[in-house]
């Protein structure tokens, strides 16, 4: 019976947690392109439904219908398997995000997380960092010049940039003193960690826009040079997956991860404490603004060569990470 | 049935599988990728047994940061060079492998004789969580063999870049 109860609950969180993610999803590409549309002085999509508010539900529409090509001398099980293989760890990493503290209504309490896991925050960088393989097989499995190049590139890319995240994020995780997302919050009750963490803060959020593939780290679908990189082969729901999992559920859960350990998570603003408003609410606006700051970094900033990108990571990204971590350590000694 | 129970038939079932995936594709991007199942799957494992940090670490170290070398470079190499097979080194493997065996075998049999010998007991790890207690014993009593090591891969660190470093050729026509 106890494991009925907990598989049910799991179940329905998770189905909550998936759909929202998608509906969010959609809604965030309408978002991106109308900021795009307007960094780039035009309007935007406009013509579907009251200023191109449908223009999400009309291009999912077009997608699922899209004939469906697989070519001829692609590794036909690898091929679909990669699409999903970038798709689902992207998803499972919200199953780490905390989106505030346990509450109660009707007598019921309610948590909004899936997991307390105390290594939460380990495990979100390891889902993060699976979903390399999705990329790469979809490069192998196209058996095209193009999407190996691409896939290559990007692992080269996320294989610099995760060492770099990974020191970054020890430094919130010392003044915590914990691992768990949730208790990194409730660390930073009085103080938030970007404080003395701030190198680690620009350090990570390089790694946000590497790892999530946005510019100036899109190399790995340069379009002017190589197609469409990865995804040149896809066509129909199997290409929509990649921009999907990577530009758009990637970006907002590491946005919200980002957010717990350098924002104080669902912590109202200083000074705003008094405010009537709720900490879900507080939560959401920061990985908003966050989310917008991405585009924004997006709309504007030319590539980066992809030996640049390398050299960055490796002798910029991670000393700095490592002098972050040597600072917190003396913040630590100093204030206690 | 518990959840811990049901979970460890599942993972085990399905490492298995895997590990007879990677021994029997011919495709050996399909045997790679019947590694990164394994791996994680033996995560799975860690976790239904409350193990979350050796889980978490797993999935991070092996599944991810190691075998993607491995992935790139089987992706890259061309199929046909994949395929010199000599029968001959069986004569060296299949000993060798043996006694690779029964070291583990003989690991895992003296693992579990020496289980609960430890200074923490389950009880004390539910209460101060995995974390702790691994930080604990690695920087009190095996300190100085964590530093050992620490020192060890530093050292190998550095002589592979200095193995991988090319002659600096200056390229005359470039300059001028």
């Amino acid at each position: 019976m106890e494991l009925v109860g907990t598989v049910v609950v799991l179940v329905i969180k998770s189905v909550i947690f998936i759909l929202g993610m998608f509906l969010g999803a959609a809604y965030l590409t309408l978002l991106e392109r109308k900021f795009a549309g307007h960094v780039q002085q035009r309007p935007g999509p406009l013509h579907v439904g009251p200023h191109g508010f449908l223009q999400p539900i009309a291009d999912a529409l077009k997608v699922l219908t899209k004939e469906d090509l697989v070519p001829d001398n692609v590794d036909k099980v690898l091929f679909y398997l990669a699409s999903l293989m970038a798709f689902v760890p992207a998803i499972m990493i919200l199953a780490v995000v905390p989106f505030g503290d346990p509450f109660t209504i009707f007598g019921v309490e309610i948590k909004p997380y899936i997991t307390d896991i105390n290594v939460g925050l380990l495990l979100a960088l390891a889902f993060g960092s699976i979903s390399i393989y999705g990329v790469i097989f979809a490069g192998w499995a196209s058996n095209s010049k193009y999407p190996m190049i691409g896939g290559l590139r990007k692992a080269a890319v996320l294989i610099g940039y995760e060492v770099a995240l990974g020191f970054a994020l020890v430094g919130p995780i010392m003044m915590a003193g914990s691992f768990s997302l949730r208790e990194i919050v409730e660390a930073q009750q009085n103080i938030w960690f970007i404080i003395p963490n701030i190198l680690a803060f620009v350090v990570v959020i390089f790694c946000v826009l590497a790892e999530t593939g946005r510019t100036p780290f899109d190399v790995q679908e340069a379009e002017a040079e190589l197609v469409g990189g990865y995804v040149t082969e896809y066509t129909g729901m199997k290409f929509g997956l990649f921009p999907l999992a990577e530009w758009y559920i990637a970006t907002f859960v590491l946005s919200a991860i980002t957010v717990i350990l350098f924002f104080g998570g669902w912590n109202p603003i200083p000074f705003l404490g008094w405010l009537p408003i709720p900490a879900f609410v507080w939560f959401f606006l920061k990985v908003f603004l966050l989310f917008m700051f991405f585009l924004w970094v997006h709309w504007t900033l030319p590539r980066y060569r992809v030996d640049q990108i390398t050299e960055l990571a490796w002798k910029v990204m991670l000393p700095l990470a490592l002098a972050n971590i040597f600072i917190v350590a003396i913040w630590i000694i100093i204030f206690g | 049935m518990e959840l811990s129970t049901t979970g460890f038939w599942v993972f085990s079932t399905l490492a298995v599988l895997s590990a007879f995936g990677v021994v029997f594709f011919r495709n050996i991007i399909y045997a790679v990728l019947s590694l990164i199942s394994t791996l994680i799957m033996v995560s799975g494992l860690f976790f239904t047994m409350g193990a979350e940090l050796i889980g978490a670490l797993q999935i991070l170290i092996y599944a991810v940061a190691i075998v993607v070398f491995y992935v790139l470079v089987i992706s890259t190499v061309p199929e046909f060079k994949g395929k010199a097979f000599e029968p001959k080194y069986m004569i060296v493997s299949l000993p060798v492998g043996f006694l690779i065996f029964i070291e583990l075998a003989f690991v895992s049999l003296y693992g579990a004789w020496k289980s609960n010998t430890g200074i923490f007991t389950s009880e004390v790890i539910q209460e101060v969580g995995n974390v702790k207690a691994v930080a604990t014993m690695l920087f009190t009593k095996y300190l100085f063999p964590f530093e050992v090591a620490s020192l060890i891969l530093l050292v190998a660190m550095i002589g592979a870049i200095i193995l991988g470093k090319k002659e600096h050729v200056i390229d005359e026509e470039a300059e001028n």
